[in-house]
């Protein structure tokens, strides 16, 4: 049985669920929305007049919210993108000055690289939390205050844990260090030294969230069809084909979800960087992209510039999620 | 009608709510009322309190409403640059140097001149170098207007522990004649070693700090950052090379200083006051602190490099006046009320945060030697004679300077040439330098 393959009792007979992609629900879907028109919600044609006016007042402010905090800011740095602007005073028009500056600029480069490296943290993360959710899913003692244990660091605020592993990652008195002195190893100076940073800061990114994935985790694992696993385990497949062919797909929906957001958000990554190494880290090795467009913007002066680095990051997020939407499309496995 | 009123309530609060969250967001910075001064500054909570004090004073004696507004030490320079940009300076600010050149070039900063001209405080007596730093004539720090007055002077002088120096049967250094780095060297060697007999050291005779520090060594051993004119990044020099080698060796060759991993445990400064190093810099800010510590304490010049003067830098944070201010005049007056009136200054000095503003008052200061230090004397002289400022003060953009210490980990660890580390780094500091023109050209013609 692959992974593509719907799990049902037999071959003729449709299944109560069935596991499918949603390039082949497509035909059912569209087959069942000929058939549903009668419930269909109530059109425009329905509403009175005062109805309308009032639903538009109440969409109002959301809409008005966006287009003055967000789409007016947006637009306004698509023009900033192209400028000289100190952020002191009004800009003036450059051209693609910063764009050529950002190609030839080695730190953008090299803090593009390291958010890109930080990203390593993300499949761990998920393979850890999968671990994790996987265990607490069992009825075992203690397990709500593991459930809490777990997600304590995914309330925490991020100076704090930021704080807290700068401690724990110090190279004289830090936990970690200790723990690996108890195995017999000498642990490096983990934020001072570039090979080190890295890894460092992926050990804390894991570590802070692993509760999220793993109470989305443990919410897939308990909407898991119990039919298609008894139907599964009829068919005569052992523990771990039940995981592999249908737990593990039916997955597949928080899996995109963790992995978009991550990656959204580990291209985001700053408070922690800023924090445990204020100064981009030895050999600029810690620093963001998002700690280098601060840093330029704020600290130098080069707001048109910040903003320029800031629009192509934005267009690589954008990029990077439109490509795992249309991953998704193919791979994610729903229930009908 | 119930439901109407309902949904004309609803609508109303949401928009109240927005309102309010919207003035909220402001934070006020910028005071509508001609008779309130908005003043924005930062520091420790001591620091702060001692400064509302002394504003609390300037409202009595005037009864000119002020708000203040102080932030964390970390989030300032960003919320004040917020600040800017949304056009909601506040009246008053605290400014850092290093922004001045940028502040004036695109019209942040107003002229104080007139009111410095016009006032009967006695600003002629604050000390010139704190003035200097935040004069400007569109080309040179130093020269032309005003722009701000110094809130303080910080000059970081070199401490050395009195009780650590007893205990270990070292001779203290001279507070008149400074030691050369041979006679440096030998002292710290003396201060290292092993106390309580655990077979591990746990005094040293230094620790350095090397982004605050390094100055000290390159100017006096007659290197410098920049030439004369601020245009040539000059790290490239024997001079400059041998005092960044010296520094490198204290630690790696001669350990006299924490090592790597030492310093990671507990830092100079927590070292320092625990009693364990013998040669600190004692800059004014800390002297509170200092003060309580169960060792007794006094200063002492730099040691000296080929030039055999001594050398440190000199801080400052000035009080700058907004040039959007509804009354810049008050504004003015509060700026230089904190920087030389005689009352604000025994407030803020009493407690003490900072040197005296004024020679009249640091006259007064270092005769009291009831308490730490007892050669307050190397203050005024740091400030007076021997003491620079860190040279990104007389550039456009800090930028280039911090490239130097970007990279220099492997340097400070030795495993990389001195020599080849500067080599490589000067065409970068100087692209950065120049880039910082280049910027201050097109700020200057936009804002022409």
């Amino acid at each position: 049985m692959s992974a593509t393959t719907p799990v049902g009792p037999a071959a003729n007979t449709p299944p109560p669920a069935a596991l499918v992609r949603p390039g082949r629900r497509s035909a059912r879907a569209s087959a069942g929305a000929r058939t549903s028109g009668a419930s269909r919600p109530p059109g425009r044609g329905r509403l009175t007049r005062p109805e309308r006016i009032w639903g538009r007042i109440f969409i109002a402010p959301p809409v008005l919210g966006f287009a003055l905090f967000a789409l007016a800011p947006l637009l306004f740095s698509c023009y900033a993108a192209f400028t000289h602007w100190n952020g002191l005073s009004s800009p003036v028009f450059s051209g693609l000055t910063n764009f050529r500056t950002m190609a030839g600029d080695p730190q953008f480069w090299q803090s593009l690289w390291n958010t890109l490296f930080l990203m390593i943290g993300i499949p761990i993360g998920l393979a850890i939390s999968l671990a994790l959710a996987i265990a607490l899913n069992r009825r075992m003692p203690g397990r709500a205050a593991f459930r809490v244990i777990y997600y304590l660091p995914g309330v925490s605020s991020v100076a704090a844990i930021s704080i807290l592993w700068q401690w724990a990652l110090n190279g004289d008195f830090g936990l970690v260090n200790e723990l690996l002195r108890m195995l017999g190893i000498d642990g490096p100076n983990w934020l001072a030294e570039k090979t080190w940073v890295k890894p460092a800061l992926i050990l804390m990114g894991v570590w802070k969230g692993l509760g999220f994935s793993t109470l989305l985790y443990l919410a897939a694992l308990q909407s898991v069809p119990r039919n298609l696993l008894e139907a599964a385990m009829l068919d005569g497949a052992g523990a771990w084909r039940r995981f592999r062919h249908v737990t593990l797909p039916m997955l597949s929906p928080v899996t995109f979800f963790l992995v978009v957001t991550g990656i959204i958000g580990g291209a985001q990554m700053f408070a922690e960087i800023n924090i445990m190494t204020p100064t981009g880290g030895p050999e600029f090795g810690s620093a963001t992209i998002v700690w280098y467009i601060w840093q330029q913007g704020f600290q130098n002066l080069k707001l048109g510039y910040a903003t320029a680095m800031s629009l192509v990051l934005g267009a690589l997020i954008f990029l990077v999620t439109a490509f795992q939407f249309y991953l998704n499309s193919r791979n994610v496995f729903t229930v009908e | 009608m119930r439901r109407r009123r309902f949904l004309t309530g609803a609508l109303g609060a949401a928009a109240a709510a927005t309102t309010a969250s919207a003035a909220s967001g402001c934070g006020n910075l910028h005071s509508s009322d001609p008779d309130v001064l908005t003043f924005m500054f930062r520091g420790s909570t001591e620091e702060r309190d001692v400064f509302a004090r002394a504003v609390d004073v300037f409202i009595r004696r005037t009864g000119i409403q002020v708000n203040l507004i102080s932030t964390s030490v970390d989030q300032y320079a960003t919320k004040l640059q917020t600040a800017i940009l949304g056009n909601s300076t506040p009246d008053l600010f605290y400014l850092e140097p290093t922004r001045t050149m940028a502040y004036v070039t695109n019209g942040v900063l107003a002229d104080l001149s007139q009111y410095v001209d016009a006032t009967d405080l006695p600003v002629d007596d604050i000390w010139q170098a704190g003035l200097d730093l935040y004069r400007f004539d569109g080309e040179s720090i130093g020269k032309g207007p005003l722009y701000a007055m110094p809130k303080d002077v910080g000059p970081f002088s070199f401490g050395y522990n009195k009780t650590l120096f007893e205990e270990m049967g070292v001779e203290p250094p001279d507070p008149d004649e400074p030691l050369s780095w041979d006679e440096f060297l030998d002292r710290c060697k003396a201060l290292t070693g092993d106390r309580d007999g655990d077979g591990k050291t746990d005094s040293w005779g230094n620790s350095v700090n090397i982004t605050a520090e390094l100055h000290s060594y390159v100017w006096s051993n007659g290197a410098d950052w920049v030439d004369e004119d601020a245009r040539t990044v000059t790290v490239d020099t024997p001079e400059f090379a041998e005092a960044l080698q010296y520094v490198v060796d204290l630690r790696e060759k001669h350990k006299v200083t924490p090592s790597i991993n030492e310093s990671e445990g507990l830092d100079g400064y927590q070292r320092w006051l625990r009693g364990q190093i013998g040669f600190f810099p004692v800059a004014p800010w800390d002297l509170t602190l200092y003060r309580t510590l169960d060792f007794d304490f006094d200063l002492c010049p730099y040691p000296t490099g080929r030039s055999g003067v001594s050398a440190t830098n000199v801080g400052s944070l000035g009080i700058g006046v907004s040039a959007n201010s509804r009354r810049p005049d008050r504004a003015a007056e509060l700026a230089m009320f904190l920087s030389c009136d005689p009352e604000a200054q025994e407030i803020i000095v009493g407690q003490g945060q900072t040197i005296p503003n004024t020679r009249t008052r640091a006259k007064e200061w270092v005769k009291d030697t009831s308490i730490e230090p007892q050669n307050k004397q190397e203050y005024i002289d740091i400030v007076e004679d021997y003491g620079h400022f860190v040279p990104n003060t007389r550039t456009y953009t800090p930028e280039w300077l911090d490239t130097f210490f970007t990279n220099i980990q492997p340097v400070l660890e030795g495993r990389q040439d001195v020599g080849e580390y500067l080599k490589a780094t000067q065409p970068v500091m100087q692209g950065f330098l120049d880039q910082g023109y280049d910027q201050l050209r097109i700020d200057q013609e936009a804002n022409s």
